[in-house]
């Protein structure tokens, strides 16, 4: 069955209505894990936008199908670890499932996230990477890129945005050695479901999904764009798609069909968080860019 | 039967613990309370035990791991002590407030600053005000004993409230001393089956822990204060049936020493009680008619059952592990002053603060307490004593 006919086939576990922005792909990111892992998944849901846009139900009513529950910014990774060695005593097949921001993933909760990959336990840790927290008004996270002007890192008469570059939480949990690490985008549907379905069959250890979500409020374009952006930051090898299992890195399809990457400046320009940067910022962005490439074709050809 | 045996604060625990076969177990070392982990994990690794063990990278984690486990209506453990607690303290307020029972044991220390890992119970004081029960033990046998009492307690369906088991840290956690240990079919005997809620039913979805509204918050908030209260009769019944099984009366909420007749009190929580009834035993032998109580509920707070047994006496003098910041008192003093407040009871009330940082709290200490107690009027002040190293000096030459 093709994506298309698999996911008109699945159940919309996420309620209609949610009060995500418009183009937000965090919500069509949820939407389509809950299709693929289907009702048999308790969801953990911490402080961020999906939280903010109504995961976690309005008057009295829930916003998705299946249980849920909101543990605070740091702990989802524990949490549902406790979650899931209570399941295993009940039914040890259902699927624990975090969906959790970039802030509550590569700053705050990295630690327990750590922990639980280091222990072994049989999660699904789902990163929603849109680079700041969004829902609280574009604050800095770890997974800002360089160069990203945020709320916190705001350019004036001396500041230039973010200084550092973004923190490599996929590359940790493989260098870890986490059961499974994969990323994925959005805007490449039959990736990413083969590989959500991919994360239901791990059994032996974590499961460490790393999304990256274009935010048209947050990183200042139409919410029309967003596709097209996950789909530039794909083609200029800004975000790399690849798989992690038993010390082997695999590539992904939609990343290695990049024969002539895209400049990365296609990707960069119109969006407003980049609109201070100067050519040699964006040549800094551009080198970073591909020493990460050549690190992962590297890993991958090993 | 019980078995007789010789054991540390900390073996009590964990021993107590085997006992109750708690379902998962979280928890991170720390001194003076790392035994405690040591022994849990060497128990399951010798298949006395059957809990799951989730070993986590710190206290924050441990108190979420079994906070996830509790949604599913799991009986869980973890124990800590000092900056570990101060580490946990986001999902220790959540634990309690989401009203999922279970017990906790601190092996108190002092918080830092200046540096320390020694006894005092500030770690515990500090948090009385996060939604838990709080016992105070004085020795190792009330330890084992509470851990045990603690699970029945907590999960009665009129309380669901979590418990720390508060000993102190070294002085208890440490010291070996003679224990009867009872029967795994005793404990089963006196522990109902575990019965609590249970969320996450995927056949049955539901949200848990959203962000509420005030006006229903609030209502948690007085059905939380409201359950406390109850838990008086619980915490009651609990060490009645307690005591008519295994022997051990240990008073319920408030333990009392010599109080019949006494006109002068003294007020003790925790290991200092012990020297508290030798000093008792000496001022009764000098003719005075002192007595002793030992505050053992912190939370809930016997108010009514404290002002009760000081109406009438002459004077009373507390004695704190701990100190209440901007009070020149210590916590229990302030509780205590408070509680008379409520129920009008009206004596003059002598502070001191003492074994601070692991500081001995001396006899010797609390025999002039009970000295300066017996002529309260030339002592009352604002403010307490300091049982610092020069206490004796000073005092005596006064």
């Amino acid at each position: 069955m093709n994506t298309v006919d698999y996911l008109a086939s699945r159940e919309d576990l996420v309620s209609p209505g949610i009060s995500a922005c418009q183009g937000c792909m965090a919500e069509l990111s949820l939407r389509v894990l809950l299709k693929c892992l289907g009702r048999k998944t308790v969801l953990v849901v911490p402080p961020g936008c999906m939280a903010g846009a109504g995961v976690g139900g309005w008057n009295k009513s829930m916003g998705v199908k299946v249980p849920c529950a909101m543990p605070q910014l740091g702990n989802s990774a524990s949490m549902l670890a406790g979650i899931k060695a209570a399941y295993d005593l009940v039914d040890p097949d259902v699927h624990c499932v975090a969906y959790a921001g970039d802030g509550g993933t590569a700053d705050i909760g990295l630690q327990a996230l750590s922990a639980a990959a280091e222990r072994k336990d049989n999660i699904i840790y789902v990163c929603n990477d849109n680079e700041a927290y969004m829902n609280t008004g574009f604050q800095k996270s770890g997974t800002t890129p360089h160069g990203a002007s945020t709320s916190t890192t705001p350019v004036g008469s001396l500041g230039r945005g973010k200084l550092n570059f973004k923190k490599d939480v996929p590359m940790m949990l493989a260098m870890q050695n986490a059961a499974y690490v994969a990323t994925l985008s959005p805007s490449y549907m039959a990736d990413f479901v083969a590989k959500v379905q991919r994360a239901a069959q791990i059994k032996d250890g974590l499961v460490y999904l790393h999304i990256l979500n274009p935010c048209p409020t947050g990183w200042g374009c139409q919410g029309s764009r967003s596709i097209a952006l996950g789909r530039a930051a794909v083609r200029s090898r800004y975000f790399l798609l690849y798989e992690y299992r038993d010390y082997r890195f695999e590539i992904s399809a939609p990343t290695r069909a990049v024969r002539e990457p895209l400049d990365v400046g296609e990707f960069i320009r119109g969006q407003k968080r980049f609109a201070h940067l100067a050519e040699a910022d964006i040549d800094e962005i551009r080198r970073v860019v591909q020493q990460r490439w050549d690190k992962l074709s590297r890993l991958a050809a090993e | 039967m019980s078995m007789i045996d010789a054991l540390t604060g900390n073996e009590c625990v964990a021993e107590a613990v085997r006992l109750c076969r708690p379902d998962i177990i979280a928890a991170y070392p720390i001194t003076p309370q790392s035994v405690v982990v040591e022994l849990l994990a060497s128990m399951v690794a010798d298949g006395k035990l059957g809990s799951k063990v989730v070993d986590v990278e710190s206290e924050h984690s441990s108190m979420s791991v079994v906070k996830g486990a509790a949604m599913l209506g799991k009986r869980v453990f973890t124990a800590t002590a000092g900056q570990g607690l101060a580490y946990m303290y986001e999902p220790y307020f959540s634990m309690s407030t989401m009203r999922f029972p279970m017990v906790m044991t601190l092996a108190c220390r002092e918080m830092i600053s200046p540096g320390t890992v020694w006894c005092g119970l500030q770690d515990a004081l500090s948090v009385r005000d996060a939604g838990w029960m709080q016992v105070f033990c004085e020795n190792n046998q009330e330890i084992l004993d509470m851990v045990i009492q603690g699970y029945r307690i907590a999960e009665d369906h009129g309380v669901l409230i979590p418990i720390n088991v508060c000993y102190d840290g070294f002085y208890l956690s440490h010291q070996t001393e003679r224990v009867e240990l009872p029967e795994p079919s005793e404990v089963d005997a006196y522990l109902p089956p575990i019965d609590l809620p249970q969320y996450l039913d995927v056949n049955e979805p539901a949200i848990v822990d959203p962000n509420t509204v005030g006006s229903f918050l609030i209502r948690y908030r007085e059905d939380h204060l409201a359950c406390m209260q109850h838990a008086k009769s619980v915490i009651a019944d609990a060490n009645r049936e307690f005591a008519a099984r295994f022997g051990r009366d240990w008073g319920g909420l408030l333990g009392s020493y010599r109080m019949e007749d006494a006109d002068y009190v003294l007020v003790t929580m925790g290991a200092t009680t012990g020297a508290a009834r030798v000093a008792v035993d000496i001022m009764r032998e000098r003719g005075l008619r002192m007595g002793l109580l030992k505050l053992r509920f912190m939370r809930p707070f016997p108010d009514a059952e404290l002002a009760d047994m000081l109406r009438g006496r002459r004077a009373c003098a507390v004695i704190d592990r701990s100190v209440s910041f901007g009070w020149d008192r210590g916590v229990l003093s302030v509780e205590l002053a408070a509680a008379c407040g409520a129920h009008g009871v009206e004596l003059p009330v002598l502070s001191f603060i003492g074994g601070l940082g692991g500081l001995d709290l001396r006899t010797e200490y609390v025999v002039r307490a009970a000295e300066m107690l017996a002529d309260a009027p030339a002592y009352l002040k604002d403010g307490a004593y300091w049982m610092n190293e020069d206490f004796l000096g000073e005092e005596l030459g006064k």
